[in-house]
């Protein structure tokens, strides 16, 4: 097969569009993961809720599917806030070896997993649920793509963008970002970690579930569709280095690119083998990720 | 510790038991009939047993007991009891189960589980213990070779299913209405087995396809697939799909502007929410074995209870089998009682007349019911093939998408 210009801007567009969602949904495990070793495998499970919700809304009540995220982004920020305070906070204090914290944020996670799907499917039944929204052809530089998965990739990349220039200039921003370098360093220089690691705690949920109100636009809804997405954003995490923002954003990306890549180039079923390669490679190349310290 | 849990149980048991039989009045105090089975109520497999066989299952029992329950033969009627768990989409899970009910529950009959995989797992263990089990949802076809002479399926088999395909898309090719058929399967099992029947078949009718590609499980973009076939100039598309694959390839044809004279898929298509999320999905073709307009006996009066008591329309496919397998169960029991070998024997041997038309076994495999297109067409999903069962003729090329 001729590598047209015609395949490559499907390539280029195709990998970015499922790229920009990649890179949201892990940038918020890589700030649960990177500052407070709260390995959240119920992390997909938020945007499955986050999808339902806006399901829900659009459906009932006729919002906007885009109007919603300003609901399910504050809404889950706030649900992230109360589950820190009610059940990591517990289990993350006292400051023990990280390993130990990991893995008893792990089982709280496998339980929350649990919780939320079968809540969802007391709400919402396991029937498959969705609904069209610019359902439409765009047509651009020769080839076409669906306007509804353009507009999605569009919002999680100015979200994760938004969240970059957050970290870097606010104050907020900065106290995260010594967290991650230095917890004890941060601590001294009279950072508050509990407040910050229920900040961001929220903050990681709220990506999760903003991520899923795009995908609702998308695909599906059964309260199982959570679960693939905590392990490709653990993919980018691993990818990108762990704690490092800019990491899961280009690791989101490039893992949007060889996926596509290797469906137009070989075949769809090709996609979960090429993704594992690359995190293999990068397993064996570079252990701490391509932007890792 | 064990033996103080056996004691609890006990005394509970006990308490059931008392409860049950003050319950029982009610029942004009005959001992139910107990049926065991598993459904997945969680898990991939809860989409289609939640559409397919849960309300089937109720509506009967529901209407049975309304009745006053299970005619038994010698024995008058008996309410139906139902023995059943979530088994999570888990194929261990069911084999337990169903292992439990055999040896521990002793139910009076068994009803499968939703699948072909699942009807699979716990075919064998039905089998063993002497219990018929009639599955509504498996396809494939391997059952024949599995030698389980308890086990009956009702639905289509790949063979037959593929074999309708290709006959009406030798007719519209014959017509000059298609020129270009393309193939996307689901790479599993059934997507596979789908896949090699279709060959078989196409070759037979002197069709060929110009593309198969296939698809991994739980895909997410097929607009790759889809652009191909496009630029390959294919104006039939033949999707060999599970619900959500079914669902994600229909948007997307609209998505990247693609809209063949012929759009044919397998399951999902019969699914009411399938129609009513497309906007009627005028035109849009799929497996068939059933709609309320057929001519089988009691047709429109299953589709109105179901609609009654679910408040969601049947399924256009298998749901009428689902049905249909207990309305055989019940006949069996009402003639031959619940002794399982003598209702294997009248299986085996019986012509039945059913919801979803007459039907017969041999060698476990429903001979009578052919492979069936069907057409959304007004909000009626109209058989358009074979031609001696339609109850509409085809439209292509199809209307665009709405």
């Amino acid at each position: 097969m001729g590598l047209s210009p015609t395949l490559v801007v499907d390539i280029v567009v195709g990998g970015l569009i499922t790229g920009g969602i990649y890179a949201l949904v892990a940038l918020g495990l890589n700030l649960q993961y990177g500052l407070m070793r709260v390995l959240n495998v119920a992390h997909g499970e938020f945007l499955m809720m986050g999808a339902y919700l806006t399901y829900s809304l659009h459906t009932a009540w006729g919002v906007n599917p885009l109007l919603t995220l300003l609901i399910t982004g504050p809404a889950s920020f706030g649900a992230g806030l109360v589950l820190h305070r009610l059940l990591y906070a517990r289990v993350l204090a006292g400051g023990e070896a990280a390993e130990a914290l990991e893995s008893r944020s792990l089982l709280l996670s496998f339980g929350l997993l649990f919780v939320l799907q079968n809540a969802a499917l007391l709400l919402w039944s396991a029937d498959l649920k969705g609904y069209s929204y610019l359902a439409v052809p765009l047509r651009f530089l020769g080839s076409v793509f669906p306007a509804n998965r353009l507009v999605a990739a569009a919002v999680a990349l100015a979200v994760s963008l938004a969240f970059y220039v957050f970290l870097q200039r606010s104050f907020l921003g900065k106290a995260i970002r010594a967290l991650m370098q230095d917890p004890e360093g941060a601590q001294l220089a009279g950072i508050d970690l509990s407040r910050v690691h229920g900040l961001c705690f929220g903050i990681g949920i709220a990506m999760s579930a903003v991520t899923g109100s795009l995908i609702s636009m998308l695909f599906e809804l059964t309260p199982f569709i959570g679960l693939p997405y905590t392990v490709t954003a653990l993919v980018v995490v691993i990818l990108g280095g762990l704690g490092n923002v800019v990491g899961s954003l280009l690791g989101g990306l490039i893992l949007g690119l060889v996926e596509t890549a290797s469906v137009y180039l070989a075949a769809s079923d090709i996609r979960l083998i090429a993704s594992y390669a690359v995190l293999s490679l990068i397993l064996i190349l570079k252990p701490s990720g391509l932007f890792g310290r | 510790m064990s033996m103080k849990r056996r004691e609890f149980l006990k005394t509970t048991a006990g308490a059931a038991a008392a409860l049950g039989t003050l319950r029982g009045r009610a029942w004009g105090q005959a001992k139910p009939v107990r049926i065991g089975y598993t459904l997945s109520a969680t898990g991939p497999y809860s989409v289609g047993a939640g559409i397919t066989q849960g309300p089937n299952y109720t509506l009967w029992q529901a209407q049975a007991n309304a009745k006053g329950g299970l005619l038994v033969k010698g024995q008058g009627r008996r309410p139906i009891e139902f023995i059943s768990i979530d088994d999570r989409s888990e194929h261990e899970t069911a084999v337990r189960f169903y292992e439990k009910l055999a040896t521990d529950d002793r139910v009076d009959l068994m009803l499968p589980p939703w699948g072909t995989a699942m009807n699979f797992a716990v075919a064998p263990v039905a089998n063993k213990y002497g219990y018929p089990l009639l599955g509504p949802t498996a396809v494939s076809n391997k059952i024949k070779d599995l030698q389980l002479p308890y086990f009956y399926a009702l639905l289509q088999q790949p063979d037959q299913i593929m074999g309708a395909f290709a006959g009406i898309l030798k007719e519209l090719k014959a017509q000059g209405k298609i020129s270009k058929i393309a193939i996307a399967y689901v790479n599993d099992l059934f997507g596979i087995e789908l896949n090699a029947s279709a060959a078989t078949a196409l070759k037979e009718a002197g069709l060929e396809a110009v593309d198969v590609k296939s698809y991994p499980l739980g895909v997410k973009d097929l607009s790759p697939v889809l652009k191909g076939f496009k630029a390959a100039g294919v104006d039939a598309f033949v999707g060999l799909t599970y619900p959500p694959d079914n669902i994600l390839a229909t948007s997307q044809a609209k998505e990247v502007d693609w809209n063949p004279p012929v759009w044919l898929a397998a399951v999902g298509t019969a699914f009411p929410f399938y129609r009513d999320r497309f906007k009627g999905a005028e035109g849009v073709m799929g497996i068939a074995g059933w709609n309320p307009k057929v001519k089988s006996a009691g047709a429109k009066e299953y589709f109105d209870a179901h609609v009654k008591k679910h408040q969601k329309e049947p399924d256009r496919w298998a749901s009428a089998f689902a049905y249909a397998s207990l309305q055989i169960l019940e006949r069996c029991v009402a003639e031959v009682g619940l002794d399982r070998p003598k209702i294997k024997a009248m299986v085996d041997s019986t012509e039945f007349q059913t919801v979803a038309g007459p039907i017969r076994f041999v060698k476990g495999s429903n001979v009578s019911t052919p492979g069936m297109v069907g057409q959304w067409q007004k909000g009626e999903f109209e058989i358009v093939w074979p031609k001696g069962l339609a109850t509409g003729t085809p439209v292509v090329p199809k209307p665009a998408w709405a």
